[in-house]
């Protein structure tokens, strides 16, 4: 090598260093601080080791171009000589190439003289990063390096970090003393060379592939940035790692500090911790629904959460990436609309029942129904109206029919033009069954449209005559039993005129035998006297009916009960009679008085009687106000605990000679009752259970004057 | 000097055992009674009579009624009281008679209602003719 420098000293004093001592190539080599440097100082060593001349091609493995990068001392015309490409397999250099190992060429086409040909390939001892990292150790610059298998060119990416491998072929021209000693100084020249240029090449790649990815965060980060959904990636712990702008507004203490949105950030933490907890439970792909608070606008928002694991090098779980989506309008937008659905099909369900409730009630009404059109068009017939008037969908072709249509027609096109939203009227319509006109009661009601205008009439006719049989068979009776009351007053009072006379003698006679008699006739004279007194007492009651002698004026009903009670107080204590009264205001009714305290009297004793050992009588006062124009009734309650009266005797309580009491009574104290409130158009009403008690129910109508 | 002398009651009735018995009780009372069966009767004997009371039953013979005798009997004396007596009375009738100032006395009659009503009307026809001093003429008169 010392010679080598010496030789090479004359060029080296045109050249830069005239004086210094030329370095050892190694040093010169290292201090190349870019790859590109490697290639010019490697020729200038090994033109200083004495070669004439030397050039690297450089191979580009994706044209296959095998082109000339640098050439020292070589003539510029012959240089263009050694231009190949990789297919062109008959080439000299090429065939090199594909040894992988270093050769001397003495003739070839391209070069008048011997070249040494030497290929150099991207190889290092230690594997790269990535190779190292997944612990493989299927790295190309070892292989390379430790060239344990022949080099394909074609093959020249790496497995694992997928850095394509550089080639070069060192090519120079041989003098004539190319001994081997000479050519391993020049290989071991070019090997260390590469070694350089090799490491150079595997720092500019890790240089280049920092920059990139240092490009690729850059973009990421303002891809990340700009999603207007919050992003966040979390620690195992649930810590937060990187979070876009969006999120921050979220989980971010903001710059203007308050007590609130301090609150509502650490709120939305404890929200998203929990959520990625239950989500990191439930599976790998989870989303959750998650309400936060806008730190900034304090509004409350909805949002979908999505997480997805994040992985480091040995496959562990490192974090979560979540990205959240409000979902605030759209959950609004679903819920309302799920809430309308629900009412609508609420809705639904109540049309349908009423619907239901609505045929079953038409089909049970048992009257005819007809719906007509604002026209007065029949549009729907129950069977019953059918009967009447014909489907509607046929053409009636019953003269009937037709007949009861058109009066029909008639009645509800007035009440569909009238004011009036209900009528009630007679319609005469012709019964196909009772084969006879027959008067109905047709009730009818207007189905208005939402301008208020008819658009639907509603009749249901009432077949009136069986009703009206009814009534009348009521009023028949009732006119009955008052002509038959009337008549038998009527006979008792001619019956009491004309036994008065002849009793009056009787009794005044009696009256002036006492005192005259012998003693032993004095039992059969007091059964006359009594008997004679018995007699003149139901002929008294019996004329006292009708003695109309007494003016009618207005009285007040509780004065009269208090009256009766007074004067009936001590047989009522007698008899262990409990009274209890609740007499309410009243108004003043007009009555005769002496006939009304006669009807409270009676039915007094015989309450008393009905508690032969004792009991309570109540007796109530109300006024009923009236449901018309009427001033109502005074109502008279008069209530008993005693014996009751039989079922089968109440239907005969009120007429005349019927007694329970045996000789006592008359027979004659309910029927004067009843006369008495007759001829005040009272009601009288009695209800009474054996063994419980009677009640008496007098109304009498307060008539103003 | 006037209490010594008996009332004269005139009772009519068309009835003659009731007649007969009102008399009788009456008599007992130790009232002179005048009994008469007939409006005509009764009329008669207003005019040849005064009386200081007259009961007199409501329907008499054929279509006369107690209300002529009553008022034969105040043309000749005014103020003279009378009550009616009858098993029956319209309420015009009961008007009439509250009018008029008569009394109604309902049969059958309980006698001692009967005495007793007998003695106010009575007591009310002299009480008033004390006063005025034609209870002492009349008396007179009547003697």
């Amino acid at each position: 090598m010392a010679t080598a420098e010496i030789r090479f000293q004359p060029q080296r004093v045109n050249g830069r260093q005239k004086t210094q001592q030329r370095r050892p190539a190694a040093l010169r080599l290292l201090q190349a601080e870019r790859s590109e440097e490697i290639f010019p100082l490697l020729l200038e060593e090994v033109i200083a080791l004495g070669y004439p001349r030397a050039m690297v091609l450089d191979i580009n493995f994706d044209t296959g171009d095998v082109t000339p990068a640098a050439a020292l001392k070589w003539p510029r015309q012959q240089i263009p000589n050694f231009a190949a490409a990789l297919w062109m397999s008959e080439h000299p250099l090429i065939t090199v190439l594909h040894t992988a190992r270093p050769a001397v060429l003495a003739k070839t086409p391209l070069h008048s003289r011997p070249i040494y040909v030497h290929p150099i390939l991207y190889s290092n001892r230690n594997l790269c990063w990535e190779a190292d990292r997944v612990r493989s150790v299927s790295c190309l610059a070892v292989q390379n390096f430790n060239r344990e298998k022949r080099i394909r060119l074609e093959d020249q990416v790496c497995s694992t970090c997928e850095m394509r491998s550089y080639a070069a072929v060192v090519v120079v021209e041989l003098t004539r003393n190319n001994s081997e000693a000479r050519l391993a100084e020049l290989g071991e020249l070019i090997e260390l060379a590469n070694r350089y240029l090799s490491r150079l090449f595997k720092v500019e790649h890790y240089y280049n592939r920092m920059r990139d990815m240092e490009v690729t965060i850059a973009q990421m980060g303002t891809v990340m940035q700009s999603m207007a959904d919050p992003v966040i990636l979390t620690d195992t712990q649930h810590r937060v790692i990187m979070q876009n702008k969006a999120a921050e507004r979220f989980f971010k203490v903001p710059d203007e500090m308050t007590e609130g949105l301090v609150r509502a950030v650490e709120l939305n933490n404890l929200l998203f911790s929990a959520a990625l907890s239950s989500m990191l439970v439930s599976g790998s792909d989870a989303h959750r629904d998650l309400t936060l608070v806008d730190a900034i606008e304090g509004e409350e928002m909805l949002f979908e959460a999505v997480s997805a694991p994040t992985y480091g090098p040995e496959g562990i779980q490192i974090g979560t990436v979540t990205v959240m989506r409000d979902v605030t309008d759209l959950r609004r937008a679903d819920q309302e609309l799920r809430l309308n659905y629900d009412k609508l099909s609420g809705a639904e369900e109540v049309v349908r029942q009423d619907r239901d409730r609505l045929n079953l009630i038409i089909e049970n009404v048992g009257d005819p129904i007809v719906v007509c059109d604002s026209q007065a068009r029949i549009v729907l017939v129950d069977p019953l109206a059918q009967e009447l008037f014909g489907s509607s969908l046929d053409v009636a072709r019953d003269a009937q029919q037709i007949k009861n249509q058109n009066a029909l027609a008639t009645y509800v096109t007035a009440f569909t033009y009238s004011v009036a939203e209900k009528e009630t009227a007679p319609l005469r319509l012709y019964n196909t069954t009772q084969k006879q006109e027959i008067e109905y009661d047709a009730r009818s009601g207007k189905i208005f449209n939402e301008r208020g205008q008819v658009s639907y009439t509603v009749t249901v006719l009432r077949d009136l005559t069986a009703l009206r049989r009814v009534e009348q068979l009521r009023v028949e009776r009732r006119m009955l039993e008052i002509e038959k009351f009337a008549a038998t007053g009527r006979l008792a009072a001619t019956l009491a005129h004309e036994v008065n006379n002849p009793m009056e003698a009787i009794k005044n006679a009696i009256y002036l035998m006492a005192g005259s008699l012998p003693e032993n006739t004095q039992p059969v004279y007091n059964i006359l006297k009594s008997e004679t007194e018995r007699v003149a007492r139901i002929v008294r009651q019996m004329l006292g009916l009708y003695r109309n002698t007494e003016q009618v004026k207005p009285v007040n009903v509780n004065t009269l009960v208090e009256d009766t009670l007074l004067l009936l107080t001590r047989q009522l204590q007698r008899a262990n009679v409990e009274v209890i009264t609740d007499l309410r205001p009243l108004p003043d009714a007009i009555i005769a008085a002496d006939q009304i305290r006669q009807v409270l009297s009676n039915i007094v004793i015989n309450a008393r009687d009905a508690m032969p050992s004792g009991g309570k009588l109540r007796i109530r006062t109300r006024h009923i106000p009236g449901r018309d124009d009427l001033h109502g009734w005074v109502r008279i309650i008069i209530a008993d605990s005693g014996t009751g009266i039989p079922q089968e005797m109440m239907r005969t309580i009120f007429e005349p000679f019927v007694t329970t009491k045996g000789e006592k009574g008359t027979g004659l104290g309910l029927w004067i009752v009843k006369g008495i409130i007759q001829n005040h158009a009272g009601k009288l009403v009695v209800r009474s259970r054996v063994d419980h008690g009677t009640v008496f129910k007098i109304d009498l109508p307060v008539v103003k004057l | 000097m006037a209490e010594t002398r008996t009332s004269r009651i005139l009772v009519v009735d068309d009835e003659g055992s009731v007649l007969m018995t009102y008399r009788m009780i009456l008599e007992r009372q130790g009232y002179d009674v005048t009994a008469c069966r007939t409006s005509r009767d009764a009329i008669s004997a207003i005019e040849k009579n005064s009386f200081d009371l007259v009961l007199c039953d409501y329907s008499l013979e054929e279509q006369h009624t107690g209300f002529e005798v009553i008022a034969a009997a105040r043309k000749r004396d005014s103020a003279v009281p009378a009550a009616l007596l009858t098993g029956y009375a319209t309420m015009d009738t009961a008007d009439e008679a509250s009018l008029q100032n008569i009394g109604i006395m309902f049969k059958p009659i309980e006698i001692e209602e009967f005495l007793a009503t007998t003695s106010k009307l009575l007591r009310r026809e002299n009480e008033p003719k004390q006063e005025n001093g034609e209870k002492a003429r009349r008396t007179k008169t009547g003697d």
